[in-house]
């Protein structure tokens, strides 16, 4: 039995567990490749036209699962955290993508509760009936998977770099180097380390996600809005960089909570979209990382302490 | 001893002189019409009859097309138009605290404080209310774009037009002027309805504080500056080199590039006789097929643009200088 899995959305974030759990239950793998430019067209072919893009590539990872395997997985994950949802898009995810590319095989497509273990079991249970029905063996497939997943660890974290920044964005924006046009490099070419959320976690973050008016209900506004005020408040990096899939309804509320609470903290969105000329972006980034640049060596040219705070190589 | 910017933008481009006192000595607006190659070489063959290539002590290129022209000229610095923007208007004075900043295809504000660049934004992926839109409602119009703002000047009663797209814009024009509108009200209403949009958008949130200038192309626009002087309460100064700001920052970042290293990249002025060619290709090197534009010169290669990886455009780190094939 080949179980193809989609390499978009929470890939990134959760290929440990989904991985090992089919993999454990004795399935053939098959991964799609990372994004490339037939499965973004194959996406934006099929898809409905209002989603996001991350949506969208999505679509064309199962395209390309299409006729290679005989169960396609799309996770409906609805919940990660209790009390907290994720985005709206991926509990209708497998509908969509069902009902807008033709020729699927079957499709695994049960809800994602990762808030207990009996509800994991439920779904562990549910989506391994087409492969196996040996209780003991699901059973066991999903403990191993569990443990797979608690050891892995995701994110950046640069060390070294004259300036550091924030990025934060969905992961699925962040850790995709076709749809972000591989910022990160970009970034650190350009003399900037950064930090995700990842590596951020602690008091500081909940401390600032207690102090708003409301208990954020996305799990993404929760982790990135804590993200970004911890640390800017802190002044533990000098900017924060924000990538943002165009049209996305969550990224509008965050950036409006983020840029009410940092006020006049440096910070730069990237909306990104099917564009793949990378002029725009480069103007975008290059003159963030200079104003970054220019002011810390005006600051350190001001230092109090009379001491050079932050080595910057160019004056420009 | 002179310095020269060149700043390659979506709609024109725009080649400065400077001379040691950061003075403009010769100015050349061009329309880029989708060739930034071509652009440049008419530039230069522009600035060839009057000057020697030993004259230019630096060079620097900027704008959306900056490589491009990098490769081709041998420039000192390649940098993003805003810092270039930004250095130019604070070399103008000191004290601009705000640069509002619109070219044929991006909009921009720059916040300056103390003399540095405190924050900035640009439009998003969106491209409505900038120099091209303008353009092409003119061209709509049967109105020429030098004389577009004059005419919004006669208007008496602006009418409102829609400026969150320009889609929108324009068939709300549409609808306006069919009702029997005079051109000149449905004209500054325009003007209005992007000034509105682009401090919804692009200026939302910023702290605007004068003094500001006004910079880029559409700056030439009277009706803008007078749009943008109502909606915002204080005196707009538009600097009278507004168009070449881009290129004036180049040519200035150029000279402090060179001071350091002494001695400039300048390819010379030859470039008008050349041929360049840009052929396209899909690299098949792996699954990313990345369009990848060759630039070549006379035949040989001289630079790739557009491949993910940099095997294609790592490949020619820079072209020998002629000074020092001398």
């Amino acid at each position: 039995m080949k179980v193809g899995i989609p390499r978009g959305l929470l890939y990134d974030q959760f290929h440990p567990f989904f991985t090992r759990f089919f993999t454990e239950l004795g399935a053939e793998l098959v991964i799609s490749p990372q994004t490339n430019k037939s499965i973004l067209d194959a996406g934006v072919q099929y898809c409905v036209d209002e989603a996001c893009l991350p949506v969208k590539v999505f679509h064309g990872h199962v395209c390309h699962l299409r006729d290679r395997c005989d169960l396609v997985f799309i996770p409906r994950i609805m919940q990660l955290y209790k009390g907290e949802y994720i985005c709206p898009k991926f509990c209708g995810l497998p509908e969509m993508v069902t009902n807008s590319i033709p020729g699927l095989p079957e499709v695994i497509s049960h809800p994602v509760y990762a808030t207990t273990m009996a509800r994991l079991r439920q779904w562990a249970m549910a989506s391994a009936c087409p492969i196996t029905r040996d209780r003991r063996r699901v059973k066991s497939a999903l403990e191993a998977a569990v443990d797979e997943q608690s050891r892995f660890r995701t994110g950046y974290h640069d060390q070294g770099y004259p300036i550091k920044v924030a990025l934060a964005g969905h992961p699925y924006n962040l850790y995709d180097t076709f749809i972000n046009m591989n910022i990160k490099k970009k970034l650190n070419n350009l003399g900037v380390g950064v930090i995700t959320e990842e590596f951020a976690g602690g008091e500081d973050t909940a401390q600032e996600v207690r102090a708003l008016f409301k208990k954020p209900f996305w799990t993404f506004a929760r982790k990135t809005y804590g993200f970004i005020a911890a640390l800017a408040s802190k002044k533990h990096v000098q900017g924060v960089v924000y990538i943002s899939s165009f049209a996305c309804g969550i990224d509008s509320v965050i950036i409006e909570l983020v840029r009410d609470r940092i006020k006049d903290f440096p910070m730069l969105v990237l909306k990104i979209d099917e564009h793949t000329g990378e002029a725009g972006v480069d103007t975008r980034v290059e003159a963030f990382a200079d104003m970054l640049e220019r002011s810390c060596k005006h600051e350190s040219d001001h230092s109090p302490y009379g001491q050079c705070l932050y080595s910057c190589k160019s004056p420009v | 001893m002179l310095y020269l910017g060149i700043d390659v933008g979506s709609v024109s481009t725009d080649l400065v002189l400077l001379d040691h006192g950061l003075q403009v000595v010769e100015k050349h607006y061009l329309r880029t019409r989708g060739n930034p190659i071509r652009a440049i070489q008419e530039g230069f063959r522009l600035l060839a009859d009057q000057y020697g290539d030993r004259e230019i002590a630096a060079c620097g290129t900027t704008g959306s097309g900056r490589q491009i022209a990098s490769v081709l000229v041998g420039a000192d610095v390649v940098k993003n138009e805003i810092t270039a923007h930004a250095v130019a208007a604070l070399e103008l004075d000191p004290d601009v605290k705000t640069i509002i900043e619109i070219g044929g295809q991006d909009s921009k504000i720059i916040l300056l404080r103390n003399g540095v660049v405190s924050d900035f934004a640009m439009n998003t992926v969106c491209a409505a209310g900038t120099g091209s839109f303008l353009d092409r409602q003119a061209e709509r119009m049967g109105i020429s774009i030098e004389e577009f703002g004059d005419y919004a000047l006669k208007a008496e009663t602006p009418v409102r037009i829609a400026g969150r797209c320009a889609v929108f814009a324009e068939s709300d024009m549409i609808h306006k002027q069919q009702m029997g509108y005079n051109q000149s009200d449905i004209i500054m209403g325009l003007c209005e309805a992007l000034v509105r949009n682009y401090l919804n958008n692009v200026g939302k949130g910023k702290d605007i504080r004068p003094k500001v200038f006004f910079q880029g192309g559409v700056a030439a626009n009277r009706s803008m500056k007078i749009a943008f002087e109502r909606a915002l309460g204080f005196e707009v100064t538009v600097p009278e080199n507004h168009k070449m700001m881009g290129a004036i920052g180049a040519a200035i970042l150029a000279r402090d590039a060179v001071r350091k290293r002494a001695r400039t990249r300048f390819r010379g002025f030859s470039l008008v006789e050349k041929h360049f060619e840009s052929k396209g290709f899909e690299c098949e090197g792996c699954s990313n097929r990345c369009e990848v534009a060759r630039i070549c010169e006379n035949g040989m290669e001289i630079g790739c643009f557009g491949d993910r990886c940099g095997i294609w455009s790592g490949r020619i780190r820079t072209c020998r200088p002629i000074a020092d094939s001398l």
